[in-house]
């Protein structure tokens, strides 16, 4: 039996590694927390930033993982879901950056003016998805 | 008679930050030349000056820098070591309230913290991790898992020791001798945007250059 075990931890462990470091390199090479650092001109501060992300992923992989308690109630949750919502705002946004999506469509549609429009037009379609998402509860 | 000509070595970084409205070569350049007199003359020379309020950035040419040590020193020989195009950037400098710093970096750190606690929350929930998990230990020891296994224990400290040889580092503790893939990717950011700052001046021909 203990051969099993031995053997599950074995797999666990490298499962572990390997889901780690996928999703973290994919963080930091989409550039989010380098945005982040960037916009509040904090670049001094990326060795902290990096400290918070090993961290948080620590913690919420222990939370899902062992369906943990946290007894922060609603203010905790508003506070969760504002910074949750920040970075994955920006997640997708980096993604869309990293693929190209915007000069691609700039050069076909031959956008050169009222860029900022586009953006702001992205941002609010964004919100406004994310709202009918959730208000409908598909 | 043969007059040996002099040779002016010059090199400049790609972005440099001045406190001073008035830039002179000195501040943008590092120089050597084997006559030392006009060295000293050359660090004191104006290239360009910003509007004396607030802050400015312009893109400047090495070749007017060139043109201009040539109006006063038509002798001299000047090559150029360093970047064919300097970004000048004027800021005055004057340190912004050290709470302000703090609040922004708080903002940032509870949004990354967060931020990857979700992803690696959603990852494990997209994936059923908890599922899974039951499955590979029926599988391995033919009983049912009652949820809080091996398994999930050496999962959670391999998600732990994979995040933290990622990112090399844990507080003032270095694992190696390389930056961190954080500190990779800011210098990465920072090239991008020279570039974009020096190629945008150029196409749009508010480079400070000598006339095409």
């Amino acid at each position: 039996m203990w051969i099993r075990e031995i053997l599950l931890a074995i797999a666990g462990l490298s499962a572990g590694v390997a889901v780690a470091g996928g999703l973290f390199s994919f963080i930091v090479e989409l550039g989010v927390i380098a945005d982040f650092a960037d916009r509040t001109h904090t670049g001094d501060k990326v060795r902290f930033y990096e400290d918070c992300a090993a961290l948080g992923g620590i913690l919420g992989n222990l939370v899902t993982v062992f369906h943990a308690g946290i007894p922060a109630g609603l203010p905790g949750l508003a506070v969760f879901g504002t910074f949750t919502g920040i970075f994955v705002g920006c997640w997708a946004m980096a993604l869309a950056e990293i693929l190209n999506v915007f000069p691609v469509f700039m050069r076909r549609a031959r956008i050169t003016r009222y860029l900022s429009l586009f953006i702001v037009c992205l941002a609010a379609g964004k919100g406004l998805g994310s709202c009918l998402f959730f208000f409908r509860g598909w | 008679m043969k007059h040996e000509r002099e040779t002016l070595y010059i090199k400049g970084g790609r972005n440099t930050e001045v406190a001073k409205p008035d830039v002179a070569l000195g501040d943008i350049l590092s120089m050597e030349c084997p006559d030392k007199m006009t060295l000293a003359k050359l660090r004191a020379m104006k290239i360009m000056k910003f509007p004396e309020k607030g802050r400015g950035r312009r893109v400047l040419s090495v070749l007017k820098i060139i043109s201009r040590i040539h109006e006063e020193f038509p002798e001299l020989d000047v090559r150029n070591l360093g970047e064919a195009d300097l970004i000048i950037t004027y800021e005055e400098q004057k340190t912004p309230p050290r709470i302000w710093h703090l609040a922004k970096t708080a903002f940032a750190a509870a949004a990354v913290f967060f931020g990857a606690a979700f992803s690696i929350m959603a990852f494990n929930n997209d994936v059923d991790v908890t599922k899974l998990f039951g499955q590979i230990y029926e599988l391995a020891t033919g009983t049912q898992t009652d949820g809080f296994t091996v398994l999930e224990i050496s999962y959670s400290a391999g998600v732990a020791a994979g995040i933290l040889i990622f990112f090399n580092h844990f507080g003032k503790k270095r694992f190696t001798v390389d930056p961190t893939p954080m500190e990779v990717q800011m210098r990465l950011y920072e090239n991008d945007i020279q570039t974009t700052l020096a190629e945008n001046a150029d196409r749009e021909g508010r480079e400070i250059d000598v006339d095409p």
